[in-house]
């Protein structure tokens, strides 16, 4: 006899991290592309990450054990940080002292559901989380679109 | 299951020790480490799909990321970490049953409406059955027969005195008998 049990992707992970932590945003979209050649792409954050993600120039690994690692990133705007991260198929998630991003991404038949999530760790991000959210949809767009561009999406 | 009685898969959670570096997790996500948060749902998603499965059925993924909120936005409250499943699962099954109930799609019969054995619209699947007992009875079947829990932690879970559990235990499960010998002991 098998108990039915509930289901839980990846993409709903990052929903219930948003949702519990204040201050980040979280944006959705479909990829015309399997999940498999989307990861590739994420998986190698060396090369991948740059040109993908907003305002990253590039990525250093630094430190690798498992699923986790330490990364160094240098952004356009003057970002250089370190940053801790947890990669796995369909799922990463980089957190420095003052920043978080997420990632997450599911198989949907020969398209892939997409999550992006960023957001600030600052005391008070709760207050000034209205503040942010013009930012947060511009960085959203941007994100989304990036993505759309590279994988094909909805906007095609 | 050709006696009809249940059978008891052993998923022991109770015993599941929070170790050091999930207490270590814990504390870390209770000041906002997001990546501590991670090893915390790592930890708590697979009992939490468990338990919010056979009570919420086809809205069972709602009633998980329900769950999962609440724990990251509640953990602050969780003063000793080794407590950790126990209050997790708590609020898994009060909030599957919270789910299940307001769900459109989910009216759940009344036992005394369940079809007669024998009823060509009976399916022999675990969930089916269970989809034609309300979500309280599907949340005592639950803790009893798939996680072994007695009567008083049941009661605690449920928030109902020990008398109701029994009473909807031997509702649920002379239900959940009739329904599963129907195909005539296939099963």
């Amino acid at each position: 006899m098998t108990w039915p049990v509930g289901e839980f992707d990846e993409l709903q992970r990052l929903r219930v991290l948003h949702a519990a932590m204040p201050g980040t945003m979280l944006a959705e979209t479909v990829l015309r592309a399997p999940l498999s050649d989307v990861w590739s792409v994420l998986d190698d954050v060396e090369t991948g990450f740059p040109g993908l993600v907003p305002d990253v120039r590039s990525v250093r690994v630094v430190d690798r054990d498992g699923e986790r690692l330490r990364v160094h990133v240098r952004g356009r705007s003057g970002l250089r940080a370190p940053f801790d991260m947890v990669l796995r198929p369909g799922w990463c998630l980089m957190q420095s002292r003052f920043l978080v991003f997420g990632m997450a991404a599911v198989a949907d038949g020969e398209s892939t559901r997409f999550g992006y999530l960023a957001g600030l760790r600052v005391p008070g991000r709760r207050l000034i989380a209205p503040l942010l959210s013009r930012w947060q949809h511009r960085l959203a767009r941007t994100t989304l679109r990036r993505f759309e561009d590279r994988f094909g999406g909805r906007h095609r | 299951m050709a006696t009809g009685t249940l059978v008891r898969v052993a998923v022991p959670d109770r015993h599941r020790g929070v170790d050091e570096a999930l207490a270590d997790a814990i504390r870390s996500a209770q000041y906002g480490d997001m990546l501590a948060m991670h090893d915390v749902l790592d930890a708590v998603a697979e009992p939490v799909r468990r338990w919010c499965g056979p009570i919420a059925l086809q809205d069972s993924a709602d009633a998980v990321q329900e769950t999962l909120v609440i724990v990251l936005r509640r953990l602050g409250e969780l003063r000793e970490p080794a407590a950790l499943f126990g209050w997790v699962r708590t609020i898994a099954v009060r909030e599957a049953i919270r789910v299940a109930r307001h769900a459109a799609r989910t009216v759940p019969y009344e036992l005394d409406d369940i079809p007669a054995p024998g009823d060509p619209a009976l399916t022999v699947e675990v969930h089916d059955v269970l989809a034609q007992l309300s979500p309280e009875h599907r949340a005592v079947l639950m803790l009893r027969d798939m996680d072994g829990f007695d009567e008083p932690t049941a009661a605690a879970v449920l928030s109902v005195p020990e008398g109701t559990v029994r009473s909807r235990l031997f509702r649920a499960r002379q239900a959940f008998r009739r329904l599963w010998q129907a195909d005539g002991g296939a099963r």
